[in-house]
């Protein structure tokens, strides 16, 4: 694409359609992309994903809250469903795979649903168990796909108590496989307890977490990109 | 001065020797159940078992009070969604709503079944609140609780969908929580008639770590005043997670105490509410009474009582593997330093 005016605006409609949660907006920004040859992933990380990082802070400063997180959400995927089959795979020397779900007696899923949303958008392969997991199904499904990452999701302190059987079980068949748990009732020092690799303790946290994972990864690509 | 005297004067605003140490939520612990030769997943299907864990506390460690249920899906499953108690669990497991009632936005026009207060465990946690009584209604207050109409909807629909209509479409939500709190009323009475001395509403899906302190108020407030209007005893509405911007509406639903829990801070709380106000909190149930030495939870359980609390209650349900010293130490520790105001 030769107009860089015409690509910032693409860009900005992107990143402005997640953060005031329009749907329509994200869906033209991204059809725009596609029909104008701009490159796929730079519509995602430097329009969709630069939104999702504003709206993190949004949320911190108190601006936002959960309804508006998924509305953008809602609004972030509009655009990637378009953007995602124009993307080309990125060389991270990961497999880029990841195990996710909520474990057995807990319901709760939006936060996991948020950190699955920035894998999304990361190119990452996610299994998502859904909610109310059985704890083995954890370890089968990790071994199964051989995935880089697993996540473990609780909101009730009274759920919370599967995650170390899981996290041990599955270190003592694959310990390079990194473990991430999160909500409201975990903590730094239970993920340093039972072996965890990060937590995040709630939605915007996680989201936070994965916003960084992926901010990073968006670096590693500029830096690639700047050696070519 | 007994702990049911201490309580009971607490909440009318009558002397105290101290602060008491209690709780409006789930109680239960591992130690009762085993002691009674109970498993956890039967306790949530049978009145006497229900009754005799939830007194243990107070038998074992004179915790004081005797609370049920011990599950939060009474009213959800009164009014039609399925449960799971996992009934092969090999631990612990609290039950989960397994269907839910609405699926989408079109269903969200449901009634409360004529029959509410004859469905689901309603009856059951009635026989279950006479027994505890006529056991231990003497000795401790009797408490139940139901939940508040935000988290009961977002137990009869999807939360997810709930939470972006409460933004998308607020009168279609103000509807349905109108309806919860009606179904929520039916259920209160019951227990209320059926002797209990106090009842905790739980309201824990409308945090300030989900929703703002505008939506709270002009969406989540109305029904709980509905709520709150009508319980004829003792009520104290509960909400966890960040609570210190929105304790002035806490209060202006009108239960008798409000609860609060670790993220809030008391002493602001304290200042801004005054010197009457009846505020209940505010330890960590898990982290410190669970995972933490006797130490650390003396330590708290001071820190609770100098930041200014009415009565230690914790802010969520106690974890029902909590180590009995722990419960001891905390018990101690209010006898002691919790005469001194």
């Amino acid at each position: 694409m030769a107009d860089d005016a015409r690509k910032k605006e693409i860009l900005e409609k992107l990143k402005n359609g997640v953060i005031q949660y329009d749907e329509d907006a994200c869906k033209e920004g991204a059809q725009e992309a596609v029909d104008g040859g701009l490159d796929a992933n730079e519509a995602i990380f430097d329009g969709l994903v630069a939104g999702m990082e504003e709206v993190g802070r949004l949320f911190e400063a108190q601006e936002y809250f959960v309804p508006e997180i998924l509305m953008c959400a809602d609004a972030l995927y509009a655009g990637l469903d378009i953007l995602k089959p124009h993307c080309q795979q990125m060389d991270l020397g990961l497999k880029g795979s990841v195990v996710i779900g909520t474990v057995e007696g807990d319901v709760h899923d939006i936060g996991k649903n948020l950190v699955k949303m920035m894998f999304d958008v990361a190119g990452f392969t996610v299994y998502d168990l859904g909610r109310d997991v059985p704890l083995d199904q954890f370890v089968e499904e990790q071994l199964r796909t051989d995935s880089d990452l697993v996540c473990l999701s609780a909101m009730m302190t009274t759920s919370m108590i599967g995650m170390p059987k899981i996290i041990e079980k599955i270190k003592a068949k694959n310990p390079n496989c990194m473990i991430m748990i999160g909500g409201a009732p975990t903590s730094k020092e239970l993920a340093d307890k039972w072996g965890a690799d990060g937590y995040a303790e709630d939605a915007s946290n996680a989201l936070k977490e994965a916003i960084k994972m992926v901010s990073f990864l968006r670096k590693l690509r500029e830096e690639k990109a700047a050696k070519k | 001065m007994n702990s049911r005297e201490r309580v009971l004067n607490l909440f009318k605003g009558e002397p105290v020797d101290r602060v008491p140490c209690f709780s409006g939520m789930g109680n239960v612990t591992e130690e009762g159940i085993n002691k009674l030769g109970y498993r956890f997943a039967g306790i949530h299907l049978d009145a006497k078992m229900m009754a005799d864990t939830a007194a243990s506390t107070y038998k074992l460690f004179g915790f004081e009070c005797g609370v049920v249920p011990v599950d939060l899906c009474v009213e959800a499953e009164a009014m039609g969604c399925v449960i799971n108690v996992y009934p092969l669990a090999e631990g612990i497991l609290y039950p989960t709503i397994k269907e839910k009632l609405i699926h989408n936005e079109s269903e969200m026009g449901v009634k409360v079944p004529a029959d509410l207060a004859t469905r689901g465990r309603v009856p059951l946690l009635k026989e279950a609140i006479r027994l505890l009584k006529a056991d231990i209604g003497n000795e401790v207050a009797i408490g139940s609780y139901v939940l508040g109409p935000f988290t009961l909807a977002g137990q009869i629909m999807e939360l997810n969908d709930l939470l972006k209509l409460s933004f998308k479409k607020a009168d279609k939500v103000a509807q349905l929580l109108d309806v919860m709190a009606d179904a929520v009323i039916i259920v209160a009475k019951e227990y209320e008639s059926a002797g209990v001395d106090y009842l905790t509403v739980r309201e824990m899906g409308a945090t300030s770590d989900v929703l703002s302190p505008r939506v709270f108020k002009n969406l989540i407030l109305p029904p709980l005043q509905k709520i709150m209007k009508e319980i004829g005893i003792h009520s104290v509405l509960h909400i966890c997670g960040k609570t210190n911007d929105i304790v002035p509406f806490m209060m202006e639903a009108g239960p008798t105490a409000i609860s609060v829990e670790q993220k809030n801070d008391v002493a602001e709380t304290r200042k801004k509410l005054g010197s009457d106000a009846l505020i209940f909190g505010n330890y960590d149930p898990y982290n410190v009474l669970v995972a933490g030495t006797p130490e650390v939870v003396r330590e708290t359980i001071r820190k609770c009582i100098d930041d200014g609390v009415s009565a230690v209650w914790p802010g969520c349900d106690i974890w029902p593997t909590v180590p009995g010293e722990n419960i001891k130490a905390m018990m101690d520790e209010v006898r002691k330093h919790g005469g001194k105001k």
